[in-house]
């Protein structure tokens, strides 16, 4: 098999196990695009908004403070906030890939979704495969997030009125993926209550309507869960 | 869009991806200069799976909150977890967790609209 074919099976593989991503993004992504065209702005802008900045929290952030007169630097220094957390992602997926120049492009790609996914599956493919898993996992989900959009602001209203439950079933996707990748990390006391700690923090932090700080915060105090407490060795949960 | 909200778009575009391939870079160029496979420092190891359980607990949280959604989350996530234990593998298990919860939310809305 030549090593062209190679990478597009590698892609092809990094797509699917995308799909289960799709759950979370097309609900959303049709919400950002019926959001931003309420708060305004044209299809074509918001799917501009979705292909550039393509982080979904700071998006309707973005759209909703500039719909609310907020003054612009305002508005560009609390998306770039919201989006802070992503500075530990690169560093942990540096071991698992290879090196590329295709790099500085292709970490736009690096949303939360993509970055856990990655996390939890590039172990398990084969080295020379992983470039082109990403490949195929990075561009399969941001494909999906801007025809989202679009469809979201030019159909969105019909969309949700003909498909009611689409909004409420389809995401439930992302928890379970997110369960699935999870569970794995329980292996010994110290992680089991690291973890557990995080997924409450993060619930409560949401239901307390402070779903944009939920994920760094909640992940702090997993990490001062897993630093302060000490269990005998070798005692597994 | 005026051109003063292109350049707010731009800016939050590029800000975005700058936090996203920096450190990435920076961790591939201590890979593969002196510190070999153990450059990552211990506190990001950790941090990793730890944003991934974060991210989880916002997604748990359902879209309109109400006794029947969480309900329906709980059993939906048992299914997938069983299934995962079985499997060990994402996919089923995702689709089996989204089978159980759908089914419960549908259910419940025929038994109310019926």
């Amino acid at each position: 098999m030549s090593h062209r074919h190679a990478r597009i099976n590698a892609a092809l593989r990094g797509a699917r196990d995308g799909i289960p991503l799709l759950g979370g993004y097309v609900p959303v992504s049709l919400s950002f695009g019926l959001v931003a065209t309420q708060a305004g702005f044209s299809p074509w802008e918001a799917a501009v908004i979705s292909t550039l900045i393509y982080a979904g929290a700071s998006q309707f952030l973005f759209v909703g403070m500039v719909a609310a007169g907020a003054p612009l630097w305002l508005v560009v220094a609390l998306t770039l906030l919201i989006n802070v957390r992503h500075v530990v992602y690169g560093p942990n997926l540096a071991t698992l890939l290879p090196r590329s120049r295709h790099w500085p492009w292709l970490m736009h790609g690096l949303t939360d979704q993509v970055f856990a996914l990655a996390l939890t599956r590039l172990p398990v493919v084969d080295e020379r495969e992983r470039f082109g898993w990403f490949l195929g996992a990075a561009l399969m989900a941001w494909a999906v997030w801007i025809i989202g959009t679009v469809v979201g602001a030019v159909a969105g209203e019909a969309v949700t009125a003909y498909w009611p439950l689409l909004g409420d079933i389809m995401p439930f996707a992302l928890p379970a993926l997110f369960l699935t990748m999870t569970a794995p990390r329980f292996t010994d006391r110290r992680w089991s209550a690291a973890l557990t700690v995080t997924v409450l923090a993060a619930m409560a932090l949401s239901l307390s309507g402070a779903t944009n700080v939920a994920i760094p915060l909640a992940a702090a105090c997993g990490a001062l869960c897993f630093y302060t407490l000490r269990f005998p060795a070798g005692r597994c949960a | 869009m005026s051109t003063s909200l292109w350049l707010a778009v731009i800016a939050s575009a590029l800000g975005t991806l700058l936090m996203r391939v920096v450190p990435f870079l920076w961790m591939q160029r201590r890979l593969s200069a002196r510190e070999g496979p153990n450059a990552l420092p211990g506190w990001l190891a950790v941090l990793g799976p730890l944003m991934i359980a974060a991210v989880l607990g916002v997604a748990i949280v359902p879209v309109n909150p109400s006794a029947l959604s969480w309900l329906a989350t709980a059993l939906g996530l048992t299914a997938t977890l069983l299934l995962w234990r079985r499997t060990r593998s994402l996919g089923w298990p995702v689709a089996a967790g989204v089978s159980v919860f759908g089914a419960i939310m549908l259910l419940s809305q025929v038994v109310i609209t019926g």
